[in-house]
């Protein structure tokens, strides 16, 4: 796919509920070893809260940083597992809810934890095309994990996202080159009307995220840049250990992968995960620094984009809530209580 | 039916009499206090302060599995007053006169197969560093 010019993030935004569980007090409950625990803790959303209106308030701050009218925008797309209707879009609600003009492209994207990064490709052609001048490409899960299964330790709740348009003075960054890879790869699923997802344990490593983020990488690569051109690199983050252990495989120095980690203190929020770890990059990166960013989606792909933060970038980031603003909002709940705030407890 | 009401249970746009300065939470040509047909559609503010708070313990249908959760008044700039659910903050932590945001939650829902009710709550604003 070619390089990219005149596409940028405007914008971006994140939300983070902020009840947390550690994963000892899963561990607890169900006789686990505390000794290789996948994250620290995870978010939990609360009774009131839901995709829905994650990614309202993520999209909100989104704009707010892009600093255009709501009326600008031209397409909302949200990717994400855990839509609360298996038909209506979440994505008119997000619409309606931030204001934007009933002249607009919407759809809900399914693609497991890459539907976010769906809606960047997506909103990316139409910016390209001028199609519209403005989108918004939102993640947001509240990710659904089987009681008593290894995903029950990782699976939160959360949202990102990214207000794109065409390049201008003083954007947040710009999106030099985006491309994907995909494979029929079953390594999780869930069918329809099941409540809970199913996976195919270690075969959810190797032949499937490993394989499909070093490959979208590999298009970076074979598209001239070089792995020190990145100051930063973000992957999905369906555990702490999978990230590092990727970028390992690549040759890319952890303290590249550290600053954007978020999944050791909030857990594996799905269609949110890689967008919320660029997001918390953008947080503290400095005009002309490079992020690398490879998402993944069980089924399976991997979408790749090389971001190059802009001249907007700190103004721009102070006007909405940071990453660690929400990771540090937490208050604790024990297993009972997480039950409780999930809808797990049924008579 | 909620939905008719979304912009004002979204984002708290309201129709105000510009004779009394009561508000309609729909769009209407007539004020319902005064009858003056001299109404403006005017964006409440997203902050507000806490005038006043009580837990509800005893919910109405629809609202069970909520229970007990804190519903106030909340007051903004303009002396507007409006009934809010509050969310994310315990009972014990709340104070009149503190400063609370707008944010979107879901409020109810018809069951397992009907629809999913969105709307206005508030909360203590995110600390930002």
């Amino acid at each position: 796919m070619p390089r990219l010019s005149g596409i940028a993030i405007h914008g971006y935004g994140v939300y983070i509920p902020m009840m947390r569980i550690k994963a000892s007090e899963i561990s607890r409950m169900w006789g686990g070893s505390d000794s290789e625990l996948p994250v620290i803790e995870k978010s939990v959303n609360n009774l009131d809260e839901d995709t829905v209106t994650m990614a309202i308030e993520a999209a909100s701050y989104a704009i707010a940083r892009a600093g255009i009218s709501p009326q600008k925008i031209g397409a909302v797309y949200v990717g994400s597992e855990s839509h609360p209707y298996a038909v209506k879009p979440t994505g008119t609600i997000v619409a309606e809810a931030i204001g934007v003009n009933s002249r607009l492209l919407s759809a809900d994207l399914e693609f497991a934890c890459k539907a976010g990064t769906e809606a960047m490709q997506l909103v990316m052609g139409l910016v390209a095309s001028g199609i519209i001048e403005f989108g918004l490409a939102i993640g947001a899960d509240t990710a659904q994990g089987r009681p008593g299964d290894a995903l029950e330790y990782t699976a939160a709740a959360g949202g990102a996202a990214f207000t794109i348009g065409r390049t201008s003075d003083s954007v947040v960054a710009e999106i030099e080159f985006a491309s994907s890879y995909v494979s029929d790869t079953p390594d999780f699923w869930r069918r329809s009307y099941e409540r809970y997802p199913m996976h195919a344990s270690r075969f959810t490593g190797a032949p499937a995220y490993f394989h499909h983020i070093v490959s979208s990488v590999k298009m970076v690569l074979d598209e001239g840049y070089s792995l020190n051109d990145f100051d930063y690199a973000v992957f999905h983050q369906p555990n702490t250990k999978f990230p590092f252990a990727v970028a390992k495989m690549l040759g890319i120095p952890p303290k590249k992968v550290e600053p954007g980690v978020v999944c050791n203190l909030v857990g594996n929020t799905y269609a949110a995960s890689s967008m919320l770890g660029v997001a918390k990059v953008l947080d503290q990166a400095k005009p002309g620094e490079r992020i690398l960013m490879a998402s993944y989606g069980s089924g399976a792909g991997s979408d790749v984009f090389v971001i190059r933060a802009g001249d907007g970038i700190s103004e721009k980031r102070a006007k909405a809530p940071l990453v660690t603003d929400f990771i540090e909002r937490k208050r604790y709940v024990d297993y009972s209580l997480y039950l409780r705030a999930r809808n797990k407890i049924r008579g | 039916m909620a939905w008719r009401h979304k912009r004002f249970r979204y984002r708290l746009v309201v129709w105000r009499c510009l004779n009394c300065g009561a508000f309609h939470h729909y769009e209407t040509s007539i004020c319902r206090r005064c009858r003056s047909n001299r109404i403006a559609e005017e964006l409440l503010p997203s902050r507000a302060k806490l005038v006043t708070f009580t837990a509800v313990k005893n919910p109405p249908a629809g609202f069970e599995s909520q229970a007990p959760y804190v519903v106030g008044i909340v007051e903004f700039e303009d002396g507007t007053r409006l009934l809010a659910g509050i969310t994310d903050c315990d009972y014990e932590e709340l104070k009149p006169s503190m400063e609370l945001e707008r944010v979107v939650r879901k409020l109810t829902q018809d069951g397992e197969s009907g629809l999913i009710i969105y709307g206005y709550k508030f909360r203590p604003p995110i600390k930002k560093h």
